[in-house]
C-alpha cells in the first residue's frame, strides 16, 4: 500500500493544515491532540471535504490534483471509512448496514467471523451495544473491499474492556484480512499494540513520525503528545 | 365686535349642511354616477360616496347594518327583500330606469351569434351569479324562457358582478358573456354580437330608494329626487339606460 | 347530515387539494433538498420567491396566475392554442392556485427534514460506493421521511382552505370550481347562513384532521 500526500493546504478554523507524506506501512497511526486536524486529513483522503490545494494518490492512482483540476468522488475511491460515532443507518437492519456497500468481492461470512457479529445480523442498529456498533461499522467499510481503511478514534467511547476487546478485532483484520488502515487516536495506548508507524500531528503539521517505541518511551496509561 | 363680525362671516360661509351621503348602488350604474356625482357635489356641497357592487351583495350590506343612505338596486327582489324587513324610508321607493340585454364578445373575436340558440355551442359564457345577481338573474330568465337553460349551464362562468362578467368577456378567458347594454357601452374590449330584443326580454327595472336608517334623510331626499330629474337622466340616457315612465 | 351537493362539494375540494398536492411533491422535494445540501448562487433569490406566495395576499398571487394563465396570457395562450386546454375557469385553475399556495409550505418543511438527516450518514454511503441517486433514495429520504410526510400533510391541508387565489383565477363555478371555502362564500353571499355554518363545520373538521396528523408526524416520536 503506498498513500501520497502532497502539497496540501486547507484552512481550519484556527490554523491551516499543511501535510506532505508518503504511508507505505500496513497499520499507521495519525497522532495528536484534539483539534490538531486529524479528522480533517480523513475526510481529504476519503474524499468527503475538499481543499484549496491538495494532492493525493493511493497505490498508483491520482484521487485528488487541484492544480490539474481533479477530484475523483468519494464513492469510487474505494477507501472505507469509521467515523467516530460508527454512523451506522439507523433505519436499516445490521445485515442491510453491513450489505450497503458490498458488491460481492469480499465475503459477508468471512468478515462477520472475523469480527464475531454473525448472531447479530437481523438486529436493529438501536438494539446493539457501543462495542457491538464499532464491529459492525467496522465491517460495513470493510464489506465493501476498500483498498485503504481510515478509523476515527475507533476506541474513544468505550470503557476499557472493550477497548481491548476492539482491540483485538483490529488486529485480526489487520492480520487475517491484511487490510490496509490509517488509524487516528489521541490516545497512545493501543499504538504499540496495532501500529507499525506513527504521524505526529499538532495544529496542522507533522512533528514527527517513527516506530510507537521508538516516540512513546513512556509505558502507557500517558495520553498527551510527547512533544 | 371686530371677533363677532369675523366668526358670523365664517359661519355664513359654510353651508347649511355638508353632508356626507353613502350611496349603494349596482355595478351597471358605475360610469353615469360617476359623471352625476361630481355635478351633484358642485352645485350642492353634499359629497357622495359611492359604494357600487352587485345589488345582492349591497342589500345583504345593508341588512347588516351597513350605514347607507340610497340603494340604487338593478331589480326589484332586492329591494323588496329590503322592504319586508321594513328598512326602507316609506314613499322614497321609485323605479326609474331600465336596460337592455346583450350578447357581447371580445372585440377580436369571431363569434357569431345570430340568436339565443347559438349560445348553446359556446366553451365559456360569463353571467353575473345568477342566482343572486340581477343581471344573471335577468340572463337565466331569458334564457329560460327560450327553452336553453338547461343546455347552456354547463358553460356558465358565474362572476360577482355584472361587471366582472364584462371583465371576463374582455380578457378573452370566456368566449361571450351576458351583460347590459350600457356595460358594453362603456367597453372597447368587447363588442355587441347579439341584442336581446325588448319583447323577449324579461322586465329589467331599477328601483332607487332612501333607507329608514339613514341619518341624513333630508339631504338623501334631495339627491333622490335629483336623480329622478331631467339632468340625470339625460346623463343616464346618455349611457343607454332607457327611462321608465 | 349532508346533501348530495354538499358531499359534490367536499369531494371536489378533497380531490383538487390531493392532486395539487402529488403535483407539487416531486418538484418540492428536489427544490428542498437543493436549498438543504447544496451551495448555489442566487439561492436567497430563490428561497425568497419561493417563500412569496406564504407572504403575500393571496388574491394576488391569484391575480399573477390569472394574468399568465389566462387566454392572452403566455403561459395560457400557448395552452389554448397549442393544446386546446382552457386553465382559467376551470378546474385545473383550482389545482394550479392550490399547488402554488401549498408548495412553499411542502418545500420549508421538507427542507428542515432534510437538514434533519445527519450529514455524516450521507458521507459514509458516498464512501461505500453509492452514486448521488443511491444516497437519496436510500439514506436521506427515508431518514427525511416523517418530516416530509408532516410537511405534505401541511400542504394538503393548506391546499384545502384556499380561496383567494382560487376564486380570481378559478371563479366560483358550481360543480366544476366550487370548493368547499368557496361555497360557502357563496352560502353567505345568498345569506343562507344556517348551510354555510353546516360546511363551515365540515371545513374545520377536515382541516383538524389534516392538521392533526401533521403535527403527529412532524413532532412525533423521534
Amino acid at each position: 500500500m503506498k498513500l501520497v500526500i502532497r502539497d496540501v493546504r486547507l484552512p481550519l478554523a484556527h490554523f491551516e493544515l499543511r501535510l506532505d507524506v508518503e504511508i507505505t506501512h500496513q497499520v499507521t497511526a495519525l497522532f495528536g491532540p484534539s483539534g490538531a486536524g486529524k479528522t480533517s486529513v480523513l475526510d481529504l483522503i476519503a474524499g468527503l471535504r475538499q481543499a484549496p490545494s491538495a494532492y493525493i494518490e493511493l497505490d498508483g492512482r491520482v484521487l485528488t490534483d487541484t492544480s490539474a483540476r481533479k477530484e475523483v468522488p468519494a464513492r469510487d475511491r474505494h477507501i472505507g471509512y469509521v467515523p467516530q460515532d460508527g454512523a451506522l443507518f439507523p433505519h436499516l437492519s445490521v445485515r442491510g448496514n453491513l450489505l450497503y456497500g458490498n458488491k460481492g468481492d469480499t465475503s459477508l461470512d468471512r468478515v462477520t467471523g472475523v469480527l464475531e457479529i454473525g448472531h447479530l445480523l437481523d438486529r436493529r442498529i438501536g438494539d446493539l451495544s457501543g462495542g457491538e456498533k464499532q464491529r459492525v461499522a467496522l465491517a460495513r467499510a470493510l464489506l465493501s473491499s476498500p483498498r485503504l481503511l481510515l478509523l476515527d478514534e475507533p476506541l474513544a467511547a468505550l470503557d476499557e474492556e472493550l477497548k481491548m476487546r476492539v482491540l483485538s478485532y483490529l488486529q485480526r483484520v489487520r492480520d487475517e484480512l491484511r487490510v490496509p488502515m490509517l488509524y487516528v487516536s489521541h490516545t497512545t495506548d493501543e499504538l504499540r499494540a496495532l501500529c507499525d508507524e506513527v504521524l505526529v500531528l499538532d495544529r496542522g503539521l507533522l512533528r514527527g513520525r517513527g516506530e510507537p517505541r521508538e516516540l512513546f518511551a513512556a509505558p502507557a496509561g500517558a495520553s498527551h503528545d510527547p512533544d | 365686535m371686530r371677533t363677532i363680525c369675523l366668526v358670523l362671516s365664517l359661519l355664513a360661509a359654510v353651508p347649511a349642511s355638508a353632508a356626507e351621503l353613502q350611496v349603494f348602488a349596482a355595478a351597471s350604474l358605475t360610469d353615469a354616477l360617476k359623471e352625476i356625482a361630481p355635478e351633484y357635489e358642485k352645485a350642492t356641497g353634499d359629497k357622495l360616496v359611492l359604494n357600487l357592487g352587485a345589488s345582492s351583495t349591497l342589500a345583504r350590506q345593508i341588512q347588516e347594518g351597513a350605514p347607507a343612505d340610497l340603494f340604487l338596486s338593478a331589480d326589484e327582489a332586492k329591494m323588496d327583500g329590503l322592504e319586508k324587513r321594513k328598512l326602507l324610508l316609506a314613499g322614497t321607493r321609485k323605479s326609474v330606469l331600465s336596460n337592455t340585454l346583450v350578447v357581447v364578445v371580445p372585440v377580436d373575436s369571431n363569434l357569431k351569434i345570430a340568436g339565443p340558440a347559438d349560445l348553446v355551442a359556446v366553451r365559456a359564457l360569463a353571467l353575473a351569479e345568477p342566482q343572486t345577481v340581477p343581471a344573471g338573474i335577468y340572463a337565466k330568465e331569458y334564457l329560460k324562457s327560450k327553452g336553453l337553460w338547461s343546455k347552456v349551464i354547463d358553460r356558465v362562468v358565474p362572476t360577482e358582478n355584472v361587471r366582472a362578467a364584462l371583465a371576463a368577456v374582455e380578457s378573452g378567458n370566456v368566449d361571450a358573456g351576458i351583460v347590459y347594454k350600457t356595460d358594453a357601452g362603456i367597453s372597447k374590449k368587447v363588442r355587441i354580437a347579439y341584442e336581446v330584443p325588448k319583447a323577449e326580454s324579461p322586465n329589467i327595472s331599477y328601483p332607487f330608494a332612501v333607507l329608514a336608517g339613514s341619518e341624513r334623510k333630508e339631504a338623501a331626499r334631495k339627491l333622490l329626487h335629483y336623480l329622478h330629474s331631467p339632468p340625470a337622466l339625460a346623463v343616464f340616457r346618455k349611457y343607454g339606460f332607457l327611462i321608465l315612465e | 347530515m349532508m346533501s348530495s351537493e354538499e358531499w359534490q362539494i367536499l369531494g371536489l375540494t378533497v380531490r383538487t387539494a390531493g392532486l395539487a398536492t402529488l403535483l407539487i411533491l416531486p418538484p418540492g422535494l428536489l427544490l428542498a433538498w437543493l436549498l438543504a445540501r447544496t451551495r448555489w448562487r442566487g439561492k436567497s433569490l430563490v428561497e425568497t420567491l419561493v417563500a412569496l406566495p406564504l407572504v403575500m395576499p393571496p388574491v394576488a398571487t391569484g391575480l399573477i396566475l390569472l394574468k399568465a394563465f389566462g387566454r392572452r396570457g403566455p403561459i395560457g395562450h400557448f395552452l389554448h392554442d397549442t393544446l386546446g386546454l382552457d386553465v382559467v375557469f376551470t378546474w385545473r385553475a383550482v389545482v394550479l392556485a392550490m399547488a402554488v399556495m401549498a408548495f412553499p409550505l411542502l418545500v420549508r418543511s421538507a427542507r428542515v427534514a432534510f437538514e434533519g438527516v445527519p450529514h455524516r450518514l450521507e458521507q459514509i454511503a458516498r464512501t461505500l460506493g453509492a452514486r448521488e441517486g443511491r444516497v437519496f433514495f436510500t439514506i436521506t429520504l427515508p431518514l427525511a421521511a416523517r418530516g416530509i410526510l408532516g410537511g405534505t400533510l401541511l400542504a394538503f391541508a393548506r391546499a384545502l382552505g384556499e380561496f383567494g387565489a382560487t376564486i380570481l383565477v378559478a371563479g366560483n363555478i358550481p360543480g366544476r370550481t366550487t370548493t368547499l371555502s368557496l361555497a360557502i362564500y357563496q352560502l353567505v353571499q345568498l345569506g343562507q347562513d344556517e348551510d354555510a355554518f353546516r360546511l363551515l363545520a365540515v371545513s374545520v373538521a377536515v382541516a383538524f384532521a389534516a392538521v392533526w396528523l401533521s403535527e403527529w408526524f412532524l413532532r412525533g416520536r423521534a
